[in-house]
């Protein structure tokens, strides 16, 4: 009788811990329902599709975002990289690169940006939200006066292929590529040496250092990885949207801090899941269509996000507390 | 065979001497104890051998050769094996973690995308950990174990990575006097049957004077004493630590 009763309880504790590390999804399974009773046909299968679609450039800045955050650091250059990556190499595909070439230089962008941001952290000691906000303006600063403000549309078929090509119903292939990437990521994160030292350097730098963990190494691939990942956005964006402006992404940029905040990634290092990150980005992505298909106006939006991650942070350091 | 020698070796944090020209070797296999008040340079000296700290001046030579550490990682690959003062844990990553933080182990794959053995580390580390007669929540979050736990923890890990040079800094703090003992006789069985060359900081005299064949006295960053344990008694080596006059 008691073995069983001690069963049960253990079970129940496991259902609770479950619960409890995942209530990020459950938070988005929530707000998708509710919100479907006020936002016309949510529950389509054509509305779900596009959120899953849109919601793939955010998704991809807070993965991201998460890894700097994983190692104690933010990045906020990220929605900059969004933007000058794509652009830079289509001008450069206009010059005359092969489309495959621009393509792979798109990451490249992302991985020097990101050893740039890691090494200045690092080496120079330069806290990572001054050196990323620098990076992030000079980037920006950089698009504009080659492109002048205007966008750039046309983009090559093959750069555009992915966003417009459906494998199924209205899927395009960017949803395939994009799970895979996630996939990727997460397997990275929980089951390599790297992945897993990255959340021990948040956790204690110091400590990784006396048991000799290269931490400056670890913090440096962790920013090529928001690079590559806020690379990766601006590329999935540009597929979707079939152009690429100076402003591009740059109205995610909270919506990319929010979501890792919300599905409790700690903003001091060391601790955060990145399957709570997916779920993260789809709430806040929710969120922000609910804002902008409500009816208030577009004025709002600013300020409804800036509230967005200001709630995340309560939340996030509400149950910090809590758990300690 | 001379395991480690030390040759001059000074420390300076600023204005602050923490060690002044310390030299000493210390024979292959033998058992040193570190002893002096708070603030004598224990730490300091340990952290130096162990690679975690540059000295300002002086050398240090392993088995004869000389080896210019610039990080931990430097020493572990020359065998140099470390339980800080202050264990260097991660409080929010799991016991299994801490215990094979910086070695690893990993089965599939390929480079940097070698998947880690979480299964065996845990395993190890369960095996590890009982030596010591505890037995620990794996996936607990070393910050919620008590400070006995911690300690194995850190202790273990340290022996566990099988190292030529054992450096414990005040590693007997946190345990109870069964434990201390259990400890006790556990290192010097790792002494012998691996034939480990050790340095031990502690403040219990008694303890230092059973473990140890040799004995170091600091004092203000300064070399005071050092002999065979046999020759010196307890009280002997408290006069060498008070300061002086
Ligand atoms: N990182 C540091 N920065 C400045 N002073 C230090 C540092 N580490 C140790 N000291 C100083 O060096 C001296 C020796 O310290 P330590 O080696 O920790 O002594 P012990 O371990 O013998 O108690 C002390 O005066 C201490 O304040
Ligand atoms: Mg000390």
């Amino acid at each position: 009788m008691e073995l069983a009763n001690s069963k049960s309880n253990s079970r129940g504790k496991s259902i609770r811990n479950f619960l409890g590390e995942y209530y990020t999804w459950i938070m988005f399974i929530v707000l998708y329902i509710v919100a479907g009773i006020i936002v016309p046909n949510l529950f389509t299968s054509t509305t779900m599709v596009t959120i899953l679609v849109q919601g793939t450039t955010v998704c991809l800045l807070a993965f991201g975002m998460t890894f700097a955050m994983l190692v104690g650091e933010i990045d906020m250059s990220i929605v900059a990289v969004a933007a000058f990556s794509p652009m830079i190499s289509i001008m450069l595909w206009e010059a005359g690169l092969p489309v495959p070439l621009a393509m792979i230089l798109v990451l490249l962008f992302g991985v020097v940006v990101g050893i740039f941001n890691g090494l200045m952290v690092t080496k120079m000691k330069i806290p990572s939200l001054i050196q990323t906000v620098a990076v992030w303006w000079m980037l920006s600063g950089f698009v504009l006066i080659v492109t002048k403000g205007a966008a750039k549309t046309g983009l090559p078929d093959a750069w555009m292929f992915m966003g417009r090509f459906n494998v199924i119903g209205r899927i395009p292939l960017l949803i395939p590529f994009f799970v895979l990437v996630l996939i990727l990521a997460i397997i990275f994160a929980r089951r390599t040496v790297t992945g897993r030292r990255m959340y021990l350097v948040g956790g204690n730098a110091d400590a990784c250092a006396a048991m000799g963990i290269p931490v400056d190494r670890i913090k440096i691939i962790a920013f090529v990885m928001s690079g590559v990942f806020a690379a990766l956005a601006g590329y999935v964006l540009s597929a979707r949207m079939g152009f690429v402006s100076a402003r591009f992404a740059v109205e995610w940029l909270m919506p990319a801090i929010a979501a890792p905040v919300i599905a409790g990634v700690s903003m001091n290092g060391g601790k955060g899941n990145l399957i709570n990150v997916i779920a993260g980005a789809y709430l806040v992505q929710l969120i922000v269509m609910i804002v902008r298909t409500g009816g208030v106006g577009g004025y709002y939006t600013d300020f409804v996000q800036g509230v967005i991650v200001f709630i995340a942070i309560l939340i996030n350091t509400f149950r910090e507390r809590l758990s300690q | 065979m001379i395991m480690i020698r030390a040759n001059n070796i000074s420390m300076n944090f600023g204005m602050i001497k923490a060690l002044k020209n310390v030299s000493f070797e210390l024979e292959a296999g033998k058992i040193l104890g570190l002893v002096g008040d708070n603030g004598a340079g224990k730490s300091t000296l340990l952290k130096i051998l162990c690679g975690y700290l540059q000295p300002t001046s002086g050398e240090i030579y392993i088995e004869d050769k000389r080896v210019q550490f610039k990080s931990s990682a430097d020493a572990m690959k020359e065998g140099v094996a470390i339980t800080h003062q202050f264990l260097e844990l991660v409080d929010m990553a799991t016991a299994w973690e801490n215990f094979f933080m910086g070695r690893e182990i990993t089965g599939k794959g390929v480079g940097p995308f070698k998947l880690l053995d979480i299964n065996q580390m845990k395993e190890l580390t369960r095996k590890a950990i009982e030596k010591y007669g505890l037995s620990i929540d794996l996936e607990c979050e070393v910050g919620k174990l008590s400070g006995e736990e911690r300690q194995i923890i850190a202790v273990a890990r340290a022996i566990e990575s099988d190292p030529k040079i054992l450096l414990l800094d005040e590693s007997f703090t946190l345990l109870s006097l069964e434990g201390r003992e259990e400890l006790v006789n556990f290192l010097k069985k790792v002494n012998q049957q691996h034939n480990v060359t050790m340095i031990i900081v502690s403040h219990d005299l008694e303890l230092v004077k059973n473990l140890t064949h040799k004995i170091m006295v600091l004092r203000g960053g300064e070399k005071i004493f050092y002999g065979d344990t046999e020759e010196v008694s307890v009280d002997q080596i408290v006069e060498f630590m008070l300061p002086q006059e």
